[in-house]
């Protein structure tokens, strides 16, 4: 839609605009680096990619679906407020898309936080991990607004309605540019590592067993993915009054065993080989089959996350 | 309908899991409206021994008296429980099983009447254990959801995914990254990973998961520097006789990698 330019040392007071009127969302740096709830904006690090990604704030680790009041079915009424994130990096975005994809129109409680949110971006320049593929992925423009680092300021490319909001109620701090977001700006180094994103023909490939013989099945990898949305749903039922039940959703995981158990105890994928392969395949296969794009965005957190750095681009860039 | 007649009794143990009941403070009330608790020795000084149609025991047989008011309880109960890791695994007194008597026979009492001495074990070493909460202490979410289970007739659902799962929905800092030997990835989780939450790495009070995958967290951890010893030491601790057999085979077997 439009470029503009932030000077770098206007960032906070933006940001401590934005505070006034919405909730903000960034990375902020402890003993690691998480989303969450801006208080300061000095706590922001733009220096480092979030340990954590931001899923959390939209697809929910718990949230009630419908309630049972004992005498009839009630859905929760749903008011999100007016939400901020700041400092998303390309795959944190498109990881959002991904997440849309399968869950927008299929889910309320999904499309709920969806509403009221503003997307903006830190685009990287460099991989700020080394275990980063994002590079030949494929990756989306997918953001309100997009700061790019240029030094002593960002190049800001205002993408929707959204972002142009932001622009018409904070003009003083953004300064109309003439620069045309290009590839090259787009360009993020040392991201290019995965070589194969084709991996539909090497279900059988012997060399999974690599991953799999140090995999603890302990779902940090999908627990830190900011795509997996793999959930399960329970009845709680309240001690005070056992009429009164809240159907829940909570985060689960296909590397679980008790994941694809069903009723009678059947596990459907008892063997870890088999849970191993399929969050891969779901990443960059499944998903690709039924919305044409990988659901994988290359930001490397499961390998990071990973207690035994089960690096799976190098076992797929190892194939024969 | 009539409400379930509950007794809440304690063997040789510290009352940590019985207090864990009590300290749901918010729920206790409601739970008294749902069961109709006959006896609890621990905080009641007049108890009907009588039929029980769930007992919930804590603690483990170390003498002859923990026998016989185990056997008696099994006696007068349609479903037993074992609630903590003492009463479900043995727990750390039944680590005496895994040294020589001469490293502990100094801090045994002294032999006196009334006391007779069985080796620590956990109460399925000698009766029929209907259900377990496992734990030290357990977790009081866990104690209600289980009692609510079995007031609707349904199967009580034990957690079987590791800590790691529960730790990292927390965003908490890895603590093996830290160089801790955390038994997280290889413990049953459903508690809602308090010690990691604090820090303090898992000691895998809750029993080993049955989808530990040894081999690679024993490599994992002796990459970090620590040694095989100590790594059976501290899976022991909490584990007690219930270390699995296929983890005794590897650390017995030839894999001194």
């Amino acid at each position: 839609m439009a470029t503009y330019t932030v000077r770098k040392l206007d960032l906070r007071s933006l940001l401590q605009k934005i505070m006034q009127s919405s909730e903000l969302i960034a990375p902020v740096k402890t003993d690691l680096v998480r989303f969450q709830v801006v208080e300061d904006p000095h706590d922001i690090c733009l220096t480092e990619q979030s340990f954590y990604p931001v899923k959390e704030f939209i697809f929910r680790k718990h949230e009630v679906l419908v309630s049972f009041n004992g005498k009839k079915v009630i859905t929760p009424v749903l008011e999100p407020k007016e939400r901020v994130i700041f400092g998303l990096r390309r795959c944190d975005l498109n990881a959002i898309m991904h997440q849309d994809k399968a869950l927008i129109e299929v889910d309320v409680n999904y499309r709920a936080q969806r509403q009221n949110l503003t997307l903006i971006g830190y685009h990287c320049n460099e991989a700020p991990s080394q275990y980063c593929f994002c590079g030949t992925l494929e990756l989306k423009d997918f953001y309100d607004m997009m700061f790019f680092d240029r030094g002593d300021e960002f190049i800001v490319d205002v993408a929707t309605e959204n972002g142009s909001r932001i622009i018409g109620k904070y003009p003083e701090f953004f300064r109309k540019s003439n620069h045309k977001v290009t590839e090259a700006d787009k360009k993020i180094k040392n991201a290019d590592r995965l070589f194969k994103t084709d991996i539909s023909k090497l279900y059988d490939h012997p060399d999974w067993q690599k991953g799999v013989d140090k995999c603890l099945s302990c779902a940090a990898c999908t627990s830190l993915c900011p795509t997996c949305y793999c959930f399960e749903i329970k009845d709680e039922v309240s001690i005070h009054d056992t009429k009164k039940v809240d159907r829940v959703r909570e985060w689960s995981s296909c590397q679980l065993k008790g994941f694809s158990r069903v009723a009678g105890n059947h596990v459907f994928r008892d063997n870890r080989k088999e849970r191993f392969k399929h969050r891969i395949y779901h990443q960059l296969d499944y998903f690709k089959k039924r919305y044409g794009i990988n659901m994988c965005v290359g930001c490397g957190r499961c390998i990071t996350a990973c207690p035994t750095r089960i690096d799976f681009v190098d076992i797929i860039n190892g194939m024969k | 309908m009539t409400k379930p007649k509950v007794g809440f009794y304690g063997l040789t143990g510290c009352a940590g899991c019985q207090l864990s009941v009590l300290f749901s403070e918010d729920e206790i009330v409601s739970v008294l409206g749902l069961i109709d608790i006959v006896s609890f020795p621990f905080i009641r000084e007049k108890n009907i021994d009588q039929h029980f149609d769930i007992c919930i025991v804590e603690g483990l047989v170390a003498d002859k008296h923990d026998l016989e008011t185990l056997k008696k309880l099994r006696e007068n109960s349609s479903i037993l429980v074992a609630i903590g890791a003492c009463a479900h695994t043995g727990n750390v007194p039944a680590y005496r099983h895994y040294t020589l008597k001469e490293n502990y026979q100094h801090l045994l009492y002294e032999k006196k009447e009334g006391i007779q001495d069985i080796d620590p074990t956990p109460l399925d070493s000698w009766v029929k254990v209907d259900y377990t909460i496992p734990g030290c202490p357990p977790d009081k979410r866990e104690i209600m959801n289980f009692i609510k289970a079995l007031l609707l007739g349904k199967e009580p659902l034990t957690y079987s995914s590791p800590v790691c799962v529960e730790c990292r929905r927390n965003n908490n800092l890895c603590l093996l990254e830290e160089g801790k030997l955390c038994l997280g990835p290889i413990t049953r989780g459903g508690c809602n990973s308090v010690c990691t939450n604090g820090s303090f790495e898992c000691w895998g009070c809750r029993g080993q998961t049955d989808d530990a995958n040894i081999p690679a967290f024993v490599a994992l951890l002796q990459e970090k520097g620590f040694k095989r010893e100590e790594i059976l030491k501290r899976m022991r601790e909490f584990v007690g006789l219930k270390l699995p057999e296929s983890t005794m085979v590897f650390f017995n077997g030839n894999n001194n990698a």
